[in-house]
């Protein structure tokens, strides 16, 4: 009996043309659109050389240091400025037709600083610039009144010492881009709940004379059930495993180096997508339009509050209403993921597995303790 | 016997849907459930097969107690739900076969039983269609099929014909019929008293949750004191005339509206001889003249005081 049901649900599953879309062809065309939206994000974050204008007269040609200091951060591959020598007229026109962010000049022996507006490429070259001049007095008074070994002191100007030692609890490179495709997943394994919820459609006689039919039949209830949620659960891994591939191999997402936790995170989400859905449409009594809107309503919201829409948002939650990031699946989901990603410990990962794990359970005794019934007050 | 019901109640809320209804189907019946719309048939038929909870009284089929767990019961016991309940994703043919595989396991058998019921409801050029492609009649057929491809002992058909086409209609009424030939006790519902009339054996008439009556459809209508009406075309009938016709013995009403005038007379002899007679008198100048026996619809009439179709 569990073959004949099960065959004949996934035949109906997979010629269910609508659910096949919002299940796995939508989350697919969603991460093209993600990847071709936010490609180019990273590469926009590298750091572009400032351009910058120095007046070059004999005042600045006195000035040596500044000269040697400006030419050093004007040279090498990660060069701070892009230096360009001009007249004072020229400079200023440079800056007037913004091909500039400042220019330079020595009055009075002492580096001077012009801007248009203010902005942090300005502030970049000031804060050079004030690095500059409290080197340069600090060496000047050193020498003015304790020359013991004025080499040495000059030697050591350039030596920055830290006194704050920087532990990193990664390998990994932060990757705000793979929040993005980690909630696109979550939502795809939250979209199994339109299965879970056709489940329940199909087997509660209150809610259709299909399931009526079934009721009437010398087939216990829940197994029936079983059969068929079985073959949804199937049908939604499978869907899952393509989007997982689909992003690995075409779109080239880093999954990191733990691949079977990905996969297991993948099967969690899939069965609380399922079970969420099953939930929803047991507990709600009203038709499926409105479950189906409670059932998107609730995946979207928690997708947004997870960073799918917007980044900020997932830290936004975490700093200001914690609890919710640890009650919404989706983020449970998403964090899941990033802590594969990010973090050499499994602790912050097993913590969200575990919750992921409660919500499973709780979905499935609620629906269980809903449909268990076998003769319903209203028809 | 078949089924036994006893003293039925069923309440929603306030609501009493039905009144400590009573009633047997004996084996080898076409039992008629007639009743209008909102009457408690399909009520009564949930009740029967334990999808709905009562509030009390008593279920036997099979002379065993019907209950949800009551899986050897429910074997032998075939379904045509009011509504249409099929897999829009299944073909006519895997419908069929699914539905039927919750009864039969044997796959031999199993494809024998649903060749057979395709053939029965006549789908056999249709069975790769997919259900939308279906008319409604045609869906119904297949409804019917789902229902009854187990080859069940006692099939509950709960108003299978709703918007179905004469010709399918005509069908679906001709294969109950066969069925029944072939051994099945069969319950019927219906607000269509014709149809009732046409397959039923014995009918019971149901209003507001109570049986109302119980019988053959000859003891059904001997119940009524009402024998025979008689209409009469005519251009013009006087107040008086009108009185001294309602003066006629056996005539229990005559009224006349719309140039028709409708003489309705007690049981008895020579009833349209007396109104002929009578016309002759008159000198009444009439076009057609015909008479009626009664329907269901005035055994209805004559105990509810309203019609079965209101």
């Amino acid at each position: 009996m569990f073959t004949h049901i099960f065959c004949n649900r996934l035949k109906c599953l997979l010629r269910d043309k609508e659910n096949i879309f919002w299940t796995m062809v939508f989350p697919v065309l969603l991460a093209i659109f993600f990847y071709l939206a936010l490609s180019n994000i990273q590469q926009g974050e590298v750091f572009q050389s400032i351009k910058i204008a120095v007046v070059d007269n004999a005042e600045y040609q006195k000035a040596e240091h500044l000269k040697t200091a400006l030419n050093e951060a004007a040279t090498g591959k990660s060069k701070l400025f892009d230096l360009t020598h001009a007249a004072r007229e020229e400079a200023e026109q440079l800056l007037e037709q913004d091909k500039v962010a400042a220019y330079l000049f020595v009055e009075g022996g002492r580096p001077k600083l012009a801007v248009k507006k203010s902005g942090i490429r300005q502030s970049i070259v000031k804060s050079f610039l004030d690095s500059y001049q409290q080197t340069a007095a600090s060496v000047n008074s050193i020498l003015k009144n304790k020359p013991r070994d004025p080499q040495q002191l000059l030697n050591s100007i350039g030596d920055r010492r830290q006194y704050v030692v920087e532990v990193s609890g990664t390998a990994a490179e932060p990757d705000s881009v793979l929040i993005y495709f980690y909630s696109l997943i979550a939502m795809a394994c939250f979209y199994g709940g339109f299965l879970g919820m056709r489940e329940i459609t199909d087997i509660e006689a209150n809610i259709s004379p299909l399931a009526a039919r079934i009721n009437v039949s010398p087939v216990h209830k829940l197994k029936a059930f079983l059969s068929s949620m079985s073959a949804s659960v199937l049908i939604h891994l499978a869907e899952m495993f393509i989007l997982l591939l689909f992003l690995r191999y075409v779109l080239r997402v880093d999954f990191g180096s733990k691949s079977v936790y990905v996969v297991i995170t993948t099967i969690t989400g899939s069965l609380t997508g399922l079970s969420f859905g099953a939930f929803i449409s047991a507990l709600v009594k009203k038709s499926e339009g409105i479950k189906i809107a409670i059932l998107v309503g609730g995946t979207m919201t928690g997708s947004f509050l997870s960073g799918m829409m917007y980044l900020e948002m997932k830290y936004i939650v975490s700093q200001h209403v914690p609890l919710l990031a640890y009650i919404n699946p989706v983020n449970l989901l998403t964090d899941a993921f990033y802590s594969l990603y990010y973090y050499d410990t499994m602790s912050r990962y097993l913590l969200n597995i575990g919750i992921l794990g409660f919500f499973i359970v709780f979905f499935c005794a609620c629906t269980y303790f809903i449909i268990r019934r076998r003769k319903y007050a209203s028809l | 016997m078949i089924v036994r019901v006893k003293n039925l109640v069923k309440r929603y809320g306030e609501l009493l849907a039905l009144d400590h209804l009573s009633f047997t189907v004996n084996d080898g019946e076409v039992f008629g459930l007639l009743g209008p719309n909102g009457s408690g048939k399909t009520t009564a038929i949930n009740c029967i097969l334990s999808l709905l909870e009562y509030d009390k009284g008593e279920v036997e089929i099979f002379g065993r107690p019907m209950r949800p767990d009551a899986y050897d019961i429910k074997r032998e016991i075939g379904i045509v739900m009011q509504n249409v309940a099929v897999y829009n994703e299944l073909t006519v043919y895997e419908n069929i076969d699914y539905f039927c595989g919750l009864y039969v396991e044997d796959k031999k058998l199993r494809k024998r039983l649903v060749e057979e019921a395709i053939n029965f409801v006549g789908l056999k050029d249709f069975k790769g269609y997919y259900p939308k492609k279906l008319s409604g009649g045609l869906l119904r057929r297949l409804n019917i099929a789902c229902g009854i491809a187990h080859k069940p002992k006692l099939i509950i058909l709960d108003e299978p014909t709703v918007a179905v086409d004469p010709q399918s209609r005509y069908k679906i009424l001709e294969g109950i019929l066969e069925l029944n030939r072939l051994g099945a006790t069969v319950i019927y519902t219906s607000h269509y008293m014709e149809e009732v009339e046409q397959i039923c054996s014995r009918i019971m008439i149901i209003d507001k949750g109570r049986a109302i009556a119980t019988g053959t459809k000859d003891e059904l209508k001997a119940m009524i004191t009402l024998g025979e009406k008689i209409t009469v075309e005519s251009q013009h009938i006087t107040p008086g005339q009108l009185n001294r016709l309602r003066a006629l013995p056996h005539v229990m009403e005559a009224e006349y509206k719309n140039k028709q005038l409708v003489i309705k007379s007690g049981k008895g002899a020579n009833n349209l001889e007396a109104v002929l007679d009578f016309i002759k008198k008159e000198k009444i100048q009439y076009g057609k003249i015909y008479s009626e026996l009664p329907t269901l619809n005035d055994v209805f009439l004559e105990i509810t005081g309203k019609q079965l179709r209101d």
